[in-house]
């Protein structure tokens, strides 16, 4: 283990002797001071949960089991009489609803909007029109991760309830809606009782728990401590989303590989130079050994960087807005593994050519090749969803899934980070409205080993050249 | 047991052949040189006793193990020719990257490291980056690192390299004190006076072959050739001594001296015997000796004429040859 250690300490010398590693340390720490200076302030009781209520026109049928988003704007909903209660609050609920008829005593409901909208809550949804459709199969960016082709989201079409089942909502239907809702909208937790009033008036007594410190809670935004404000209404899930998964794990992300790739492709190239190598095979260590070493001393560097980076964003989250979500961190050893891709690579080409420049072309060059590989697979699986697959030869498919197959899951590593801070961030209506709920997500297990088998072949190819080759 | 031992050894590049059968043995205690041109196969030689490159033929072992082996490596201490530290060291983190993987422990390099840089002289610089030392400090380095984790066998090519004249008088010094304290050293240099001074043997490679091998007082040694002078105002009696078989030559320095060279059986008795007989007084007798570069000079242009024009003009050089 000694060598191992003085290995690793001699890669990371070697890093920190360029000014690359100094200009990449400052424009992380520029980030996490701009992070720092975020001040998160939860709107109060009474404006909030009134914001909340207003997200409630957006359901999801099948008791929100669906994927399929439906909208209703004919009922108002209206949060009041709010007042402190335990760690929550408590407020009356007021469901305006649309009705042709006031009821009559007596009589079954003569059904409203607010029924139907519970009714087709209650049942699977009807005819429905995909996003892309709507959008004349426009090809937009959407947030489904880092420029892949937007995420297909199903619109529920005029979704009817006849007047059957309309007066078959219940009060403890209506009181599990609302329930619903105020989870899948704001993270909330809520009891729901309803109390008399007359139909199309709906009234409701809430008492929710957790306060504002949920993910959907609206808060206002300010940023260089306090000087700017950004936005007064804004949910807290949502900008941390923005930071966490589109400018960390997307754009630093993708900076970090690039400049990682830049420093490390040195590191063993400038290990066999002639005149050094010379120095380090007469040690008593294998050759395989030492070449195993020195990568993972590139790994434990951009692993660092990493950590500084992740971790001060996460600190300064967690400091600033309360919200200590592990799952972020995540990002520290997936990034690390997704660079142990490029990085396997960038090995072999080092061994083989002894150029830095070489490694460092072929390196990035397979990373687009993968990036791309990913994105075609994405477009590949969602013209068989759609039962589009014709549009194609047969052997173009099997291309890709080869491909997909038997290649390191780069696109597939992000997918899944993505997932892992969406679901720490986000609440679930975001998730679905997103589109994040439609991706198909790929299994960790398949996608780790296929991508531990890459790595650990490019590195035995690498090994078995420098175990016969002479120095 | 030798420390370094070879037989056979062969090492070939595609067509080109680096050594030719070559066959040595080193003893512990000694300091042996060896000596040959550039592209003679003397690095790849030491190359395969590290295992920094594989042998095609024969067999070379080092403390009675095979060659290139970590266990032997760890029991060896070498300094490349040309070699280039990383410039992001300074000598005192080098000397501890570079004990770590000896195996030496961190309480042993904290008392040892100063130790070996004050023995080399840069002691004083010992946290400077290495990026900041002048070619002679750096060949003291790697003289260090070699010694550091305290070897029986230290191969040293070209330690003297760019190093200045008092330096090299150090040098010499350090090896003479590593010699006295059993350690055995095995000197690869261009720099053939310094090598007739330090070494106890001496091999002469040329073009992967072993042409000559030795102690230095064998291979300097000639025979036949003495410097004779006589009294002030007396003259040699050139044409008697001729006359009995002897050839002679007149020496512009010393004045009046002269070189007297004999056939194989001849002796110099005759000679002098002839002096006292005829009442002359003898001042000046010496055998000529030769110097090893006298001697590598003749054993390099014996054995392959014009040999050093010819890789002048390019000839082709084994990978990883240095030498």
């Amino acid at each position: 283990m000694q060598s191992f250690f003085a290995i690793l300490k001699d890669s990371f010398r070697e890093a920190v002797d360029g000014f690359v590693i100094y200009v990449m340390l400052g424009l992380s720490s520029v980030v996490i001071l701009v992070v720092a200076s975020m001040s998160f302030m939860p709107a109060e009781p009474g404006p909030a949960l009134e914001a909340i209520v207003q997200r409630f026109s957006l359901t999801f049928p099948d008791k929100g089991r669906s994927r399929v988003i439906s909208a209703s704007f004919e009922n108002r909903y209206a949060a009041t009489e709010v007042k402190p209660e335990g760690d929550g609050y408590r407020l009356r609920l007021k469901v305006t609803a649309n009705g042709s008829r006031a009821n009559e005593p007596d009589k079954p409901p003569q059904g409203d909007s607010f029924r139907r909208t519970v009714a087709a809550w209650l049942k699977q949804p009807g005819r429905t029109v995909k996003m892309s459709d709507l959008a004349g199969k426009q090809q937009q960016s959407g947030p489904g991760g880092s420029g892949s082709p937007p995420p297909e989201i199903e619109f529920s079409l005029n979704q009817e309830a006849t007047l059957d089942e309309q007066r078959a909502v219940t009060n403890a239907d209506m009181e599990e809606f609302l329930r619903h809702q105020f989870a899948i909208h704001a993270g909330l937790t809520a009891t729901v009782q309803r109390l008399p009033a007359d139909e199309p008036q709906y009234e409701f007594d809430v008492t929710t728990s957790g306060g504002s410190a949920v993910r959907g809670w609206p808060h206002t935004m300010k940023m260089f401590f306090g000087t700017v404000t950004v936005s007064e209404d804004v949910n807290l899930g949502t900008v941390l989303w923005i930071i966490e998964d589109q400018i960390i794990n997307g754009v630093g992300g993708a900076v970090a590989l690039l400049i990682g790739l830049i420093i490390t492709a040195f590191f063993i190239p400038n290990m066999l130079r002639k005149g050094s190598i010379d120095l380090l095979l007469c040690k008593p260590i294998g050759r395989a050994q030492l070449l195993i070493y020195k990568y993972i001393g590139g790994l434990t560097f951009v692993f660092l960087i990493t950590s500084f980076t992740v971790g001060g964003i996460w600190l300064a989250i967690g400091l600033r807005s309360g919200h200590w979500d592990l799952r972020f961190l995540a990002v520290i050893p997936l990034l690390t593994f997704t660079f142990a891709i490029v990085y396997a690579v960038s090995t072999l080409v080092a061994v083989v050519t002894r150029s830095p420049i070489a490694a460092m072309i072929v390196s990035i060059g397979f990373m687009l090749f993968l990036y791309i590989v990913g994105q075609v697979k994405t477009i590949f699986d969602r013209l068989r969803l759609e039962e589009r697959s014709d549009t194609m030869p047969a052997w173009v498919f099997t291309l890709v899934d080869a491909l997909n197959n038997w290649l390191p899951r780069y696109k597939d590593l992000d997918k899944l980070t993505s997932k892992l801070i969406a679901d720490g961030t986000l609440t679930e209506a975001e998730r679905r409205t997103f589109g994040l709920a439609s991706i198909e997500y790929p299994s960790w297990e398949s996608t780790i080993a296929v991508t531990l088998a890459f790595i650990a072949l490019m590195l035995a190819l690498a090994c078995v050249r420098m175990v016969r080759r002479d120095y | 047991m030798s420390i370094i031992e070879t037989h056979n050894l062969t090492k070939t590049y595609g067509r080109i052949e680096a050594l030719k059968g070559v066959s040595l043995r080193v003893e512990k205690g000694q300091i042996y040189g060896l000596l040959g041109q550039n592209g003679a196969g003397k690095t790849t030689l030491i190359k395969i006793l590290l295992g920094l490159v594989r042998l095609t033929e024969g067999a070379a072992t080092l403390l009675g193990q095979p060659a290139g082996t970590v266990g032997v490596r760890r029991r060896v201490g070498y300094l490349p020719e040309d070699h280039q530290f990383p410039h992001y060291h300074t000598a005192y983190s080098l000397m501890d990257f570079y004990g770590s993987l000896y195996g030496v422990p961190a309480s042993v390099r904290r008392r040892k490291i100063p130790e070996t840089l004050e023995l080399v002289g840069i002691a004083g610089r010992m946290h400077s980056k290495i990026k900041t030392y002048s070619k002679g400090m750096k060949q003291r380095l790697g003289i260090a690192q070699a010694l550091m984790h305290d070897p029986e066998l230290i191969i040293l090519d070209e330690p003297t390299d760019g190093v200045d004249p008092m330096g090299r008088k150090e040098i010499r010094e350090l090896m003479a004190t590593l010699k006295q304290s059993g350690h055995t050293i095995f000197l690869n240099s261009h720099l053939l006076g310094e090598v007739e001074m330090i070494c106890d043997r001496v091999a002469i490679l040329q073009r992967g072959q072993l042409v000559r091998e030795g102690t230095i007082a064998e291979l300097t040694q000639q025979k036949g050739l003495y410097v004779l002078r006589l009294a002030e105002g007396q003259s040699f009696p050139v044409e008697a001594v001729t006359q009995r078989g002897y050839t002679v030559r007149s020496l512009a320095e010393p004045p009046g001296a002269v070189e007297i060279a004999m056939s194989d059986g001849q002796t110099i008795d005759p000679v002098i015997q002839l002096l006292v007989e005829r009442g002359l007084s003898l001042r000046h007798l010496v055998e000529q000796k030769q110097t090893l570069e006298d001697v590598f000079m003749k054993t390099v242009e014996a054995a392959e004429p014009g040999v050093d024009r010819q890789r002048r003009r390019g000839a082709a050089r084994p990978v990883g040859g240095g030498n």
